[in-house]
Order: structure tokens, then sequence, then C-alpha cells
């Protein structure tokens, strides 16, 4: 049965029609101003205090005011997404927020990422692979049909990974990555809830009507186990 | 954690100057015991001084060099990068893609801006625009001509969406001309675009930096 396509979210722009991209030049420096570079230290550093996952930073990105979304350059969407964590986490009141915190220099939590352990942390990282807790369903060269991504949410508004451009779509496992940490509940602290993640190829000429490249070109998506359906 | 929905929009009581709107977080953040700046200016320092594409070159041309290396490489990327030190933030998960005269490979985030940063450090701004974002899953081959790149059309392309936390670095072609070069030399040839897939290597210009763009 064919079923209407459903919501596209602003920020789920693959396949859309775009201008021009610009590509660097060799002398461009790595950030294009020095509040570029706060932002990214403060939003990495902000990270590692543990109080939030990858997963929820992403979603309060995506999940800013359309209008902001669109107005704002990168960074000030990771400005945004970042200062509301705090906000909503409980660690900052909005009116701290418009007018400032005049209470004093308080004492350095302990949990906050210390100058010495940058390195370390960097290198560390966190992975996203956890213990097997079932067989995986598909196998290597199987074909799979993709979900709708409303219909893989775990929460309204919600979080999925899987894009609006591959959903309906027969591709065929390419990859089997083994149980990675589930998104779609890991954004919203609903639990790791650890899935099969498999890397899906699709077919381009499947993908867009107006494929005009090698009848061999693909799209690889990485999919979760519950974002597939099996073919019967 | 309780909050109302007015918290999300929190962002909006900011001053409306970004630099400034990065301040005055900072400034909250630090008097509240939330940051160490000297911390933020430690990761700062890691992402402008250490953590780069010139990483992903040395790999590339060891691979060049050592067809050993390489099948290790493209097999076993994660345990070779953390027997080398090189796994990490936003790189915990990196599979390696060779290109060959059959196929071409291309790394995009059409959600947000995916990156194997451990191997190539902060993606560039082109990568994470909206128009890279949208064109590259669709449109490959013409957004490749914007990059001055132009594959034969027997050759595949193969579009890499990095819709979760596994990162693509892409393998090229060594360059004909190239064999028989020392690593050091051989790195001078890979450039950062070659490994996201919208370059090729090139021949270096002044000595080469390893890894120009």
């Amino acid at each position: 049965m064919t079923r209407q396509p459903g919501h596209k979210a602003y920020h789920d722009m693959g396949g859309d029609l775009a201008g021009t991209i610009m590509p660097d030049r060799p002398d461009d420096p790595i950030f294009a101003a020095p509040w570029h570079k706060r932002v990214l230290g403060l939003t990495v550093a902000a990270g590692a205090m543990g109080a939030w996952s990858i997963d929820t930073s992403r979603f309060r990105r995506e999940t800013l005011p359309q209008k902001d979304y669109q107005r704002f350059s990168y960074y000030e969407k990771w400005l945004a997404a970042l200062t509301n964590l705090f906000v909503i986490n409980g660690f900052v009141s909005p009116d701290e927020i418009r007018h400032g915190y005049d209470g004093g220099l308080q004492p350095m939590r302990k949990e906050v990422l210390r100058a010495p352990d940058v390195a370390a942390m960097l290198a560390k990282g966190a992975k996203a692979s956890r213990q097997a807790t079932g067989l995986a369903k598909f196998s290597i060269g199987e074909q799979v049909r993709t979900k709708r991504p409303e219909d893989t949410l775990h929460q309204t508004p919600g979080h999925t990974r899987l894009p609006y451009y591959a959903a309906e779509k027969t591709g065929r496992i390419l990859f089997h990555h083994g149980h990675h940490v589930l998104p779609n509940s890991h954004a919203h602290a609903l639990g790791e809830l650890p899935e099969p993640l498999y890397s899906v190829e699709f077919r381009s000429a499947d993908l867009w009507p107006d494929h005009d490249g090698n009848a061999g070109d693909t799209v690889i998506v990485d999919c979760w186990e519950s974002y597939l359906d099996a073919i019967s | 954690m309780p909050h109302d929905h007015h918290d999300d929009h929190a962002h909006s009581l900011l001053p409306p100057e970004p630099a400034l709107r990065v301040k005055s977080l900072e400034t909250i953040l630090e008097r509240k015991g939330l940051i160490d700046p000297a911390a933020v200016d430690a990761i700062i320092d890691m992402y402008e001084n250490a953590i780069g594409p010139r990483i992903g070159a040395g790999l590339v041309a060891r691979a060049w060099a050592d067809p050993a290396f390489k099948q290790r490489l493209v097999n076993n990327t994660s345990g070779i990068l953390t027997d080398l030190g090189y796994g990490g933030r936003q790189g915990e998960h990196i599979v390696v893609v060779e290109n060959s005269a059959k196929t071409h490979n291309m790394v995009v985030c059409t959600l947000c801006s995916c990156y194997p940063w451990p191997v190539l450090g902060v993606p560039p701004a082109w990568y994470k625009s909206d128009a890279y974002r949208s064109r590259a899953v669709r449109e490959p081959r013409a957004v490749l001509a914007e990059f001055g790149v132009i594959l034969p059309a027997t050759q595949q392309i193969r579009v890499w969406d990095s819709t979760a936390e596994i990162r693509y670095l892409v393998l090229p072609i060594q360059p004909p001309e190239t064999h028989g070069l020392g690593v050091d030399d051989l790195a001078r040839w890979v450039t950062r675009n070659s490994m996201i897939g919208t370059g090729l290597p090139k021949r270096p210009e002044n000595g080469g930096l390893g890894a120009s763009l």
C-alpha cells in the first residue's frame, strides 16, 4: 500500500534544491571568526560534563524554531542549542540568560572538564557501540524496506536519524556494525535501547526520479534495525 | 528535569550580536562554576594545532606505500586507529572506503554535520552548508563539478550519508606518478577534499603541507 508522504523536518534537507556550494580557499582559517571557536570549545567542554548526550544536543539543534534554524549560521545554531540545554537542565535560569548572573563567583563543579584533562577526553571519545543484546534480524546482501521517519519516533516532537529522502525505499544491507545506542530514545533520555546498526545501500535511481548519472550510482544510509522492515 | 516549553527558546534572550551572545553565555557559565575557560582554550588549541587533515593524509600515504597496512586499514579501521592513537571524539567508529577505477566515494551528513574529526579536524564551512547537505545525495556529479572534479561516466558514485556514529574516510586512488615515493612525500599529494571525496590527490605546490585543501 502506498501512503502519502509524511512530514519532512526542516533540518532534514537531503535532496532539496539548493544553490551553489562555496568551496574554501587554502589560506582560509579553520574558524572564520573568533567567536566560532569559542562556541565549539564551550559546546565540547559542556558535553564532557555528562549532563546530556550527543543525541540530545542534535535534537536541540534541529528543534530550534524554524525561523532561527534557517537564519542562524552554523555556530549560532550550536550556541542557541547549548544555551537551551543549560536552561532546560536547570543549570541556568532564563532570568540569568537575560540579565546575567550576579551571585558572585561560584566554585567549579566537580563534573566540569578541566584544562589538563582535555587531550585525554578528546582521545577517549564516547563509543556508541554496545554489547549485542540479541541476534541481527537482517544479513548482508538482504533487501529491506525503510519506514517513514515519523514512524520511528519515540516521542513528539521527536528525533530520528532516518532521512525523509530514504523513507519507504528498498535498499540492500551492505554492512552490519553491531549494536549501537538508538538516538530515537537516547535523545530524550528514554534509554540507550541498543539495536543492530546497518549500512543500507540504495540505488540513486530508486531515490531520485530525475537521476541521470551512472546506473550503478548509490547512496548509503546508516539505519538502525527498527527503521527497517523485511521484504516479504 | 522540570522545565516549561519557554526554556527551549531561552536562546532568544541573549544579545542579538553573535560574539556578544557567546561572551554573555560564557560569563554566566564561568561565574556559576559550570565551565573551565582554560579547558575551552585547550579544546580550541587542539583543533587549531593538533587535530587536522595531516593525520588523515599520513594514513592514506602509509596505505599507498604499504599494501598490508592498507588491507588492515580498510578491514579494521577502528582497530588500527586505536593502535595509532587516532581514535577519539567524533571518530569512535571510522570506516575507510576505498576509491577504485570502478567506484568513487563521497561523504556527506544531510541531517547535521557528522565528520571524522580525529583524522580530518573540524569540518569546513561548505561541508556544513545547506547547499552541500541538500545536493550531495541527489546530484553528486554536479556538486563534484563545482569542486573542479569531473569523473568518467563509467565510474559509479557511492555517496555515504553519515546518519549514525559511523564516520567515513575516503581512501583516494594513488596517482601513478607517485609510485615509489616515501610516505612523507606521498602525504603531500593527499588533499583534505580527496579524503571527503570532493577532490582528488594533486601535485603539491610549494613543497606541499601534507593535506592542503
